[in-house]
């Protein structure tokens, strides 16, 4: 890490040519691919990569996951990742993992200690001790990994990047980032937060096996609240607002800014209760200096919550139900475009510095074949995940008391919190009996 | 003067009586004319007692009952037997009514009267009262809608009666004080201010749907009375009331219009704000039956006299402003229920809820501040404060011609919540200039029957 602080540090990614590691399939070659997590976004994930051979599929909900067995009928179907991985490792080079959030680390961790490459849903793991363990562990076990944050692999993406290193706006102090789930506007309901745990048991679905989706969750009666999607709200099991969607927010701002982790964490938020996530909150983090780039201060806004309409944004244009504001000491960014337009057409493009991608799931089955890590692989994905979950440390209601009287500061590399202990016990998180990290 | 131009509301005879500070119209503050000055409807001489009667006398309005017992309590009104129950016992000799029309139209021996019924009915029984010249202690919000505000304000002037809002911390010594200290310059020209609830917190519920369904009414409660000038709908038990009113946008004003009118008080009378110059909002889903679950709302308001332009922006549902460097590890901001923060060009101060306990931050600059001279007259306790007004002595200090521009200055932020947009006010016009439909939520329609 660089010499501008070590928390402050941005994360660099060794070339995976440079890593060698275990069997690396020919480009000739097609790999042999097994999904874990098939419905819903699991389904897209699998269309991204399904110009490789999809051997066997695993998916703890029959009916979710139909779509993908038809889709792919010779391939082996499992509804416990464990067995599958066990029963076909030999047969297998590559997973994709996109079950909910709980799962992404005992799954991606089984797969990558087989020496199988990883394609992992955001966010890469429901803790940050285990987004720590899988970035080392992807690093010892020299696997291609990617993450999935699509987004990165746009031309949107490289835009912010090339018009900040350019000058642009000059150095930005000052970040502003914001989605509307759980909620939003006008569209159909996300999942819910702030409620409370329902007393109801209704009976468990045949397709579904219950125990298999709880997984190294605490144990708890089936509700369809939970399942499928809406687990996203849920403590046990999901994220919230921030950690569904922070991954992908946060992707265009860490890598302009060349951010690493944080020096402090502060929180806000409606009603907290021990169940959900909070219906609306505001993070706000802030960086040390990352060599000649100045401090920064990020804050995310969800539920609804935005910054302040800039004044620079022409009448008439609307502040989108998410958006990335950053403030420069000369100028405005919102998303890609300078604000006002008439900057942005006095500017036109930046130089292009940044290699375009092949694609985000190219980028990965290219790794995995030998080539250039993806550019989302786990040296990348793991810190910033870790600093995305590091606001749902400063959200839990146990601290908010305590966190009334003072920010929360963090030693991102010795991951502690070192002015209120109490908030490392939430770093980490205990599994259910027979399942392991 | 210039705002006396721009003035086209009913009774523009009335604005002579401001004295406008500066003279950027829209952003004026008002002054009190005593009421000696102003003489008026009978009063009371110093030693005799008045003839009070309570509108809505459970819950809060039991206190505010209680903390003018030293007068006669003639008569007390509630739409609920249940909630007022404690109150009648209280008071055997006082008549009891369900409906405060009934009860200011048979009683002829009533002074001044107090109220405190959910939002949506302060308005039309404050007028009913101030138009037969009776004096009125009222609860805060001072009226549900922007409109009911400056017409009671107007009227409480033209009808020469002694008037007090419910927003106690103003006649604390803490108020006094921050007032005292800004007027100093003690952290020089304020240009920002943040201000902050936890309500509602789970203490009512607001983001929810109207239920559905109806539940029997109780036969303690009159619900055609409750509903008031409200429109039409059916009970639903443990729904509205009592108490959990506030967050329905027919009834009550949110968390917003229940706590603004104390946290932002002292920041409306030591900047001597008048009326915002634009005003937007962003919350958690907005629907149109109860206020969203939390809100932040972003008020302008223009130079007054010599002090700056400033933003003040008010936080709800538990959300809070960052916060400040120069407050030291281990202490809160602000108190239980909520706080404000002044920020000057030379330094900050924090103060709780109802204006409480006051401090330059961080500490060392408190300890190193040379205080003022108490320069603004002190009272002894909020309610006493208005019965000397009632009987002839100095206006109350939070009577309705601060209080009425302070409630409006609080609703508008519902407005901005409302719809979605930054509003352009243009305040001694009442009036929205850049997004007409929101000027729909200046004013409501009442039901038949009911009047202001």
């Amino acid at each position: 890490m660089g010499a501008a602080g070590a928390t402050a540090a941005a994360f660099t990614i060794v070339p995976r040519h440079v890593l060698g590691g275990p069997g690396n399939t020919p480009p000739s070659e097609k790999l042999n691919i097994a999904g874990i997590g098939v419905g819903g976004r699991g389904s897209g994930v699998l269309q991204g990569v399904e110009s490789q051979n999809i051997v066997a599929l695993c998916d703890v909900d029959t009916e979710r996951a139909a779509q993908a067995f038809k889709r792919h009928p010779d391939a082996k179907i499992y509804r416990d990742f464990r067995r599958m991985l066990d029963k076909e490792e030999k047969n297998i080079d590559a997973v994709t993992v996109a079950t909910p959030d709980h799962v992404h680390a005992p799954a991606s961790m089984m797969a990558i200690k087989m020496g199988k490459h990883v394609y992992c849903e955001k966010p890469l793991a429901h803790s940050i001790y285990e987004a720590r363990m899988l970035t080392e562990a992807a690093r010892e076990h020299k696997v291609a990994t990617q993450f999935g944050t699509q987004g990165q692999a746009s031309e949107g993406n490289r835009l912010i990047c090339e018009y900040i290193w350019d000058g642009a706006i000059g150095p930005v102090r000052e970040v502003h980032v914001w989605v509307d789930r759980p909620l939003s506007k006008g569209q159909d309901f996300y999942w819910a937060q702030g409620v409370g745990r329902p007393a109801e048991t209704p009976p468990v679905p045949e397709t579904l096996e219950w125990d298999l989706w709880l997984g190294p969750a605490p144990e708890r009666p089936y509700n369809p609240i939970y399942c499928p999607f809406t687990w996203r709200g849920w403590l046990d099991f999901g994220t919230g607002a921030l950690g569904d969607m922070g991954c992908h927010s946060f992707d265009p701002i860490f890598r302009a800014l060349k951010l690493g982790y944080p020096s402090s964490v502060e929180a806000t938020s409606t009603l907290l209760n021990d169940e959900t996530f909070p219906v609306a909150s505001i993070v706000r983090y802030e960086f040390g200096a990352r060599g000649d780039m100045p401090p920064v201060k990020l804050t995310w806004y969800d539920g609804g919550l935005k910054p302040a309409r800039p004044e620079e944004l022409d009448e008439g244009r609307r502040m989108r139900p998410e958006g990335i504001l950053f403030i420069g000491d000369k100028g405005k960014l919102l998303n890609e475009r300078l604000i006002p337009e008439s900057r942005m057409k006095e500017y036109g493009k930046p130089p292009e510095v940044l290699p375009r991608s092949p694609g985000h799931f190219e980028e990965w089955i290219n790794a995995c074949k030998g080539g250039e890590p993806a550019r989302a692989n786990f040296d990348w994905a793991g810190p910033m995940t870790e600093v995305v979950l590091l606001g749902n440390v400063a959200l839990r209601r146990e601290l908010r008391e305590k966190l009334t009287e003072t920010k929360l500061y963090w030693d991102g590399p010795n991951m502690s919190c070192t002015n209120v202990p109490e908030a490392n016990e939430y770093l980490r998180r205990e599994y259910r009996k027979g399942w392991t990290l | 003067m210039q705002a006396n131009k721009r003035n086209i509301t009913k009774k523009p005879s009335a604005m002579s009586r401001r004295d406008f500070i500066g003279g950027a119209a829209g952003v004026a503050a008002f002054t009190i004319v005593p009421r000696h000055v102003l003489g008026g409807p009978g009063y009371s001489t110093p030693s005799e007692k008045l003839n009070i009667a309570g509108i809505g006398v459970g819950g809060k309005g039991a206190g505010d009952i209680g903390a003018v017992e030293g007068e006669n309590i003639v008569a007390l009104c509630d739409v609920d037997d249940k909630q007022g129950g404690k109150t009648f016992e209280k008071y055997p000799g006082a008549k009891r009514y369900r409906d405060f029309r009934k009860m200011l139209e048979k009683e002829k021996n009533i002074d001044a009267v107090v109220i405190a019924t959910p939002d949506h009915v302060h308005a039309p029984a404050s007028m009913m009262a101030i138009k037969m010249g009776k004096h009125v202690y009222c609860e805060k919000p001072l009226t549900h809608s922007v409109y009911e505000a400056r017409m009671l304000t107007e009227a409480a002037r033209e009808h020469k009666v002694a008037t007090q809002m419910g927003n106690q911390g103003h006649s604390s010594e803490d108020i006094r004080l921050i007032c005292e200290w800004i007027w100093d310059g003690a952290i020089g020209p304020v240009r920002e201010v943040h201000a902050w609830t936890d309500r509602p917190g789970g203490r009512w519920a607001q983001g929810v749907e109207r239920p559905e369904g109806s539940s029997p009414v109780p036969t303690t409660l009159d619900w055609d009375l409750w509903l008031g000038p409200a429109p039409y709908r059916p009970y639903v038990e443990k729904a509205y009331c009592p108490f959990v009113w506030r967050g329905w946008w027919d009834f009550g004003t949110g968390a917003l219009g229940d706590m603004a009118c104390h946290i932002i008080d002292p920041v409306f009378w030591a900047l001597k704000l008048g009326y915002p110059t634009s005003v937007r909002a962003v919350s958690t889903e907005v629907n149109s039956e109860t206020a969203p679950v939390s809100s932040i709302v972003e008020y302008e308001f223009g130079a007054r006299g010599d002090m700056p332009p400033v933003k003040l922006t008010w936080y709800d549902g538990g959300l809070m402003p960052t916060r400040p460097a120069e407050l030291e590890k281990g202490r809160r901001m602000g108190s239980a229920n909520g706080g404000a923060l002044f920020v000057g060009d030379k330094g900050k101060l924090m103060c709780g809820c109802y204006a409480k306990n006051p401090r330059l931050i961080p500490e060392t600059a408190m300890q190193a501040y040379q205080r003022p001279p108490k320069t603004i007259p002190r009272v002894e306790e909020h309610h006493q404060d208005w019965i000397q007004a009632c009987k002839g002595g100095t206006p109350a200090s939070s009577n309705f011609d601060y209080a009425g521009p302070l409630t409006e200055t609080v609703l508008l932020g519902n407005l901005a919540i409302r719809t979605g947009m930054k509003l352009d006010w243009d305040g001694p016009n009442m009036k929205c200039t850049n997004v007409p439909e929101a000027n729909e939520f200046v004013r409501r329609e009442y039901r038949a029957g009911w009047t202001l």
